[in-house]
């Protein structure tokens, strides 16, 4: 991933979520968070943080959320992992999310929101 | 006077106060650069790196102990700028006791603090001075007014050194029950064991040995970190563990609980049944001075590294792995048996460095692609007392932290393996067919991506994109 691109898509989130966009680099990593996001209906939580991982080794952004969020469905997301990031415990899951630079972070989160829609 | 933390890594410290504490024809200053986060101590300040200013940059001025061009710092600010750090001008009186800022200190610290915050808005700023044995500051915390503060400074090396802003602990009654390892432990080892707050994560064969023994030492408090429930297969190994625990399916974190009130020692036990890096465990384990793993994985023994490297905390790990041997000679051992003891101290070698960790050893650990793939270890084979003598080292390097009874020195050099200078003693190899605990050694890389990104980098500082 290029840095354009990841300044790309800071521009766009700020854009869309405005004063609840912060950023910060650590090492090769910038990670950006932005306070509040919107899950599908019957998500528990119905809202959540939501941190994205840009990552220069990385083909594309790695989304995360508070642990212990649930599906629509009320279950817990299959494949599922909490990792520390930036010091603080975030779950990162494994939902296969397509990403091409061009598309757009928007779109990408829209899709990763979408997942937990879905019953796995 | 409000009191804040300062947290130094091995071998950092060291530096820092030979620079300050050098004698010339004027004070010497260094500029460091700090992280920081909420731990046991409250509001801390973590040192990352320090820079010292070239002899030709200080200048003569009249009534002042110490003066320098202003563009001398410029290094310092930048990589503060670039990490998003907080800047602190550190300086010494060499006396010993609680030291004072002076007025010409005063008025260098209402300059420089300003000018740090508009460059590095949201980190925290400061002037500190260290005397031989305490340290006070002018500190400006985020969004706070820089205030004089009086500072709790631990540095890390061969053992934990505090410097205390407020009061000693004082004697304890208890002294018969430690009497026969006061040898060791001193009187003052022995407070500071009563006030030690140390994490085990993992109760499974060594964890239970380590809990119990610190509790017998006389640690104050211990955070017991374990998901699981015990079952028949824990029997034959985990120490304090009983029949009746099987049949109760008790959690771990329980049975160990009562296994150190019977000691009686008036060990505190926190319970946290949540798994590594969970929000709760995270949070319990920053508040600890000491975190012993006895975990079975690699993936868990990297987390708590970060965690440990994070927020400057001595890191102790264990583990054992026994494996069958395919064609074994005749009358030749039928096993090996393996495993290790590393004692982590922050600013010396980390477990990537050492190749302990590495990216591959943690894809093999993996079915899949990710970290939900993990292959539970569940059901390799396990020995009652090759975990114990893992264990016992293991206390025994939590002993040293808070003891210093082999030593107390806070530089590299303190660290050396057998007088080999680059080499830091630390990470012990088990050979338990043998029956023997070698020191392999080995030394921090300068080109760690690990240590230089997460060594004293604290809790990430949130910045408005601009």
């Amino acid at each position: 991933m290029t840095a354009e691109t990841i300044e790309q898509a800071i521009r766009d989130l700020v854009a869309a979520y405005g004063d609840g966009v912060r950023t910060a680099h650590e090492g090769i990593r910038t990670l950006v968070r932005v306070s509040d996001v919107e899950l599908p209906p019957g998500c528990q939580p119905s809202r959540t943080p939501m941190l994205i991982v840009f990552d220069r080794d990385q083909a594309k952004p790695i989304p995360h959320v508070q642990p212990e969020q649930l599906l629509a469905n009320g279950r817990a997301p299959r494949s599922t992992s909490t990792q520390i990031v930036g010091g603080e415990s975030w779950m990162q899951f494994s939902f296969n999310i397509p990403w091409a630079e061009g598309q757009g972070i928007i779109r990408f989160i829209a899709a990763a929101r979408q997942r937990f829609a879905q019953d796995d | 006077m409000t009191e804040a933390a300062l947290r130094v890594p091995v071998g950092l410290g060291h530096s820092l106060r030979e620079e300050v504490f050098r004698q010339g024809r004027h004070e010497y200053v260094a500029l460091g650069l700090v992280a920081s986060a909420t731990l046991a101590g409250g509001e801390t300040l973590l040192l990352r790196r320090i820079f010292t200013l070239p002899e030709d940059e200080y200048v003569d001025a009249p009534g002042h102990d110490g003066a320098w061009r202003g563009a001398a710092m410029i290094p310092a600010i930048e990589a503060a700028v670039d990490g998003g750090l907080g800047l602190v001008v550190f300086h010494a009186h060499a006396h010993d006791g609680p030291p004072r800022l002076s007025g010409d200190d005063r008025e260098s610290a209402g300059r420089l603090l300003p000018m740090f915050a508009a460059r590095v808005p949201g980190r925290p700023h400061g002037s500190v001075v260290l005397s031989r044995s305490h340290a006070a500051g002018l500190i400006a915390m985020p969004g706070a007014p820089a205030r004089e503060m009086t500072l709790d400074v631990r540095w890390l090396g061969a053992s934990i050194v505090d410097w205390r802003a407020g009061t000693e602990p004082r004697s304890s009654d208890s002294s018969l029950a430690f009497a026969r390892q006061r040898l060791v432990v001193h009187d003052r080892g022995q407070l500071t064991l009563g006030g030690a707050r140390v994490a085990v994560v993992g109760l499974g064969g060594g964890g239970s040995h380590v809990a119990q023994q610190l509790a017998h030492l006389g640690v104050g408090e211990l955070i017991l970190v374990d998901p699981d429930r015990v079952s028949r297969t824990d029997l034959h190994r985990l120490v304090g563990m009983m029949t009746l625990d099987v049949l109760l399916r008790q959690s771990k974190t329980r049975m160990i609980r009562r296994a150190i009130r019977r000691i009686g020692m008036g060990t505190r036990c926190e319970t946290v049944t949540e798994r590594i890096p969970g929000p709760v465990a995270l949070a319990a384990l920053a508040r600890t001075d000491v975190i012993v793993g006895c975990v079975d994985n690699l993936h868990a023994r990297a987390d708590l590294q970060e965690l440990a490297w994070r927020f400057l905390i001595p890191y102790v790990d264990v583990g054992v792995n026994i494996r069958a041997i395919k064609e074994p000679e005749p009358h030749g051992p039928r096993v090996a048996i393996g495993g290790n003891v590393l004692t982590l101290i922050p600013g010396g070698f980390c477990m990537w460095c050492s190749g302990f960790l590495s990216k591959e050893k943690l894809a093999t650990e993996l079915r899949g692609p990710d970290r939900s793939y993990f292959e539970n270890r569940e059901g390799e084979a396990q020995v009652v007392s090759l975990n114990g003598l893992v264990a016992s080292q293991a206390v025994t390097e939590v002993l040293q932290l808070f003891t210093g009874f082999g030593g107390t020195g806070v530089g590299l050099s303190d660290l050396a393996l057998d007088g080999r200078p680059g080499t830091q003693r630390g990470f012990r190899k088990l050979d338990g067919v043998r029956g023997t605990l070698e020191d392999w050694g080995a030394w921090r890389r300068p080109d760690c991506s690990f240590c230089n990104s997460t060594l004293a980098a604290g809790v990430v500082a949130w910045k408005t994109p601009r």
